[in-house]
């Protein structure tokens, strides 16, 4: 995948996306300040005008420091801040390659997972986007054949979003409702999951909106 | 509780109007939440940028060294908690002038947090950043675990020393190298006589009897070392001196400044006993006190009490606190 095919790939994916900003401004709701909603839908879209600005010989890595950019000035909050620093460590995975192959999606999911974890100072099991996360990345390793590997992480990350549902939240406002966050859903690794079926419902055959 | 204030709520943004107001030559505010305060000639070309922060209620901590010689820009947070990392980026781009930017705080979990989230912003932005921690409170860890250490008055001396730095045209890897130096060469000891009252709760931070005082007291009230019983004048200056020469390992012969600072509620006349002895217990060692600095530095509202800081001095630090610098809080000449 160059980097055009990837920028219309991500369009494809954040056009769909916000379909569930109503889903997960009610989840945030709940757990925290209810303002993931909208970082998601003005995100989403600051970062297809973001795509769109971009000349079409554009590499990989700065396809995805266009939406890092894009997504941490739209809605500016801890989670658009933590997800724009995810993309930055991904890309530097990258560097200047012109293409990307299977292995360098996997590494870059590590390294994005990889900087959550380390900005936001959480790990698996603290009931945050970092329970989808990793188990992707993990299931994105394990898969090698192409057309399986989204619905292995797709997979994995439902199992983490369900998983943490009876977790305590550890990190972030979610902390300071201590044991009344046990049985809620977590909101960060639902959007994780949201953002995947969004990138494969919009980036099959049949659905893609731009080719 | 019995303050001069209005709605608890505006609190913070009424007194940084009240700044403003008073100050217009010498600081302008960025952004619309007026959280953001730049030194009114910023960004200055071709100049490291310093950037701090921090909670608000430790005036004149952090946003009284914005100035010339001083730091750059400041991101306000409410009372006692950090500002957020987009309040930190605004800074950052405000006072770019190209040759990158130095992040100089306190080390408190929610600070580190929300500036190195603005690192990873900042480098989009194509701004490079270095990072220095204030860690100078020799009561809150061991001298093996100085890394962990809570930044408090001593960083005083790292913003007068970087700041210099910067002005002269240091790169910014040499004003964080000389920012780093500092802290290593600073230790920082208070005690508490009194707590602090926040604006919103009404509440006070802790509870001492009459007769006693906190020993190794944070800057938000955190608990010290231990609790006693209040002691004079020369008792305290003796504790704190001896535990801060012990941590500097100085002695004879060593050259240093010493900074005693009110906590917000201490008389100026009280902080002058405290230095009094100070001076008399160095000069005994034969550690000679080249520069001294004896007033609010940095508070906790209206807590009583005071800290003591040192720092070892070489000809090149000396040199760094003797520049000229200008703030609404500070003035070197």
């Amino acid at each position: 995948m160059n980097g055009h095919e990837l920028s219309i790939a991500i369009q494809n994916c954040l056009t769909v996306f916000p379909e569930y900003a109503d889903e997960l401004g009610d989840l945030d709701q709940a757990l925290g300040d209810g303002d993931l909603g909208i970082t998601v839908s003005l995100g989403a879209q600051a970062v297809i005008d973001a795509l769109l600005q971009l000349p079409p010989e554009s590499k990989p890595t700065e396809v995805v420091l266009a939406c890092a950019k894009a997504f941490a000035n739209a809605n500016p909050s801890t989670m658009a801040a933590l997800v724009a620093g995810a993309l930055l460590a991904g890309s530097r995975v990258w560097g200047d390659a012109e293409s990307i192959d299977s292995e360098m999606v996997n590494k870059f999911a590590l390294a994005a997972a990889e900087s959550i974890s380390q900005r936001g100072k959480s790990q698996v099991g603290d009931k945050t986007i970092l329970d989808a996360m990793f188990p992707a990345a993990e299931a994105l390793r394990e898969t090698n054949s192409g057309a399986d590997r989204l619905d292995a992480a797709i997979e994995a990350a439902e199992r983490g979003v369900i998983t943490s549902k009876e977790l305590q939240s550890r990190r972030g406002r979610a902390s300071w409702l201590q044991d009344r966050s046990i049985g809620l859903q977590d909101p960060g690794a639902t959007a994780f999951l949201r953002f995947l079926q969004s990138w494969k419902a919009s980036n099959t055959p049949s659905r893609a909106a731009v080719s | 509780m019995k303050k001069i204030i209005n709605e608890p709520k505006d609190f913070v943004d009424e007194f940084v109007d009240g700044i403003l107001l008073a100050h217009p030559a010498l600081l302008k505010a960025i952004g619309q939440d007026r959280r953001v305060l730049v030194r009114a000639d910023a960004p200055v070309s071709g100049k490291v940028g310093i950037v701090t922060g921090g909670g608000s209620g430790h005036l004149p901590l952090f946003k009284g060294y914005v100035g010339r010689g001083l730091c750059d820009g400041v991101a306000i947070g409410n009372v006692f908690s950090s500002p957020s990392s987009a309040q930190i980026l605004e800074a950052t781009k405000a006072v770019d002038g190209g040759a990158g930017v130095l992040y100089l705080y306190g080390n408190y979990g929610g600070d580190v947090f929300n500036f190195d989230l603005s690192i990873d912003m900042a480098e989009l932005e194509g701004i490079r950043t270095r990072t220095v921690l204030g860690r100078d409170d020799v009561a809150s860890q061991p001298k093996e675990r100085a890394a962990d250490r809570r930044g408090v008055a001593g960083i005083f001396f790292a913003y007068k020393a970087a700041g210099a730095a910067a002005e002269r045209g240091d790169s910014l890897d040499e004003v964080a190298a000389i920012a780093e130096d500092i802290i290593e060469h600073t230790a920082t000891m208070g005690v508490g006589l009194s707590p602090t009252i926040l604006p919103t709760t009404g509440k006070p931070s802790f509870e001492l009897a009459d007769d006693e005082m906190e020993i190794g007291i944070g800057i938000h009230g955190e608990p010290g070392i231990h609790r006693g019983t209040l002691e004079t004048a020369d008792e305290i200056a003796e504790h704190l001196t001896e535990r801060l020469v012990t941590d500097l390992g100085i002695s004879a012969g060593d050259r240093v400044a010493v900074l005693v600072n009110g906590l917000g509620a201490t008389p100026l006349e009280e902080l002058y006993l405290l230095y009094r002895r100070t001076h008399q217990i160095l000069e005994a060692k034969g550690i000679a006190i080249a520069k001294n600095y004896v007033g609010e530095y940095a508070t906790s509202l209206e807590m009583a009490g005071a800290s003591i800081s040192i720092l070892t001095l070489t000809d090149d630090r000396l040199a760094l606190l003797d520049a000229p610098a200008e703030s609404p809080f500070f003035r070197e000449v």
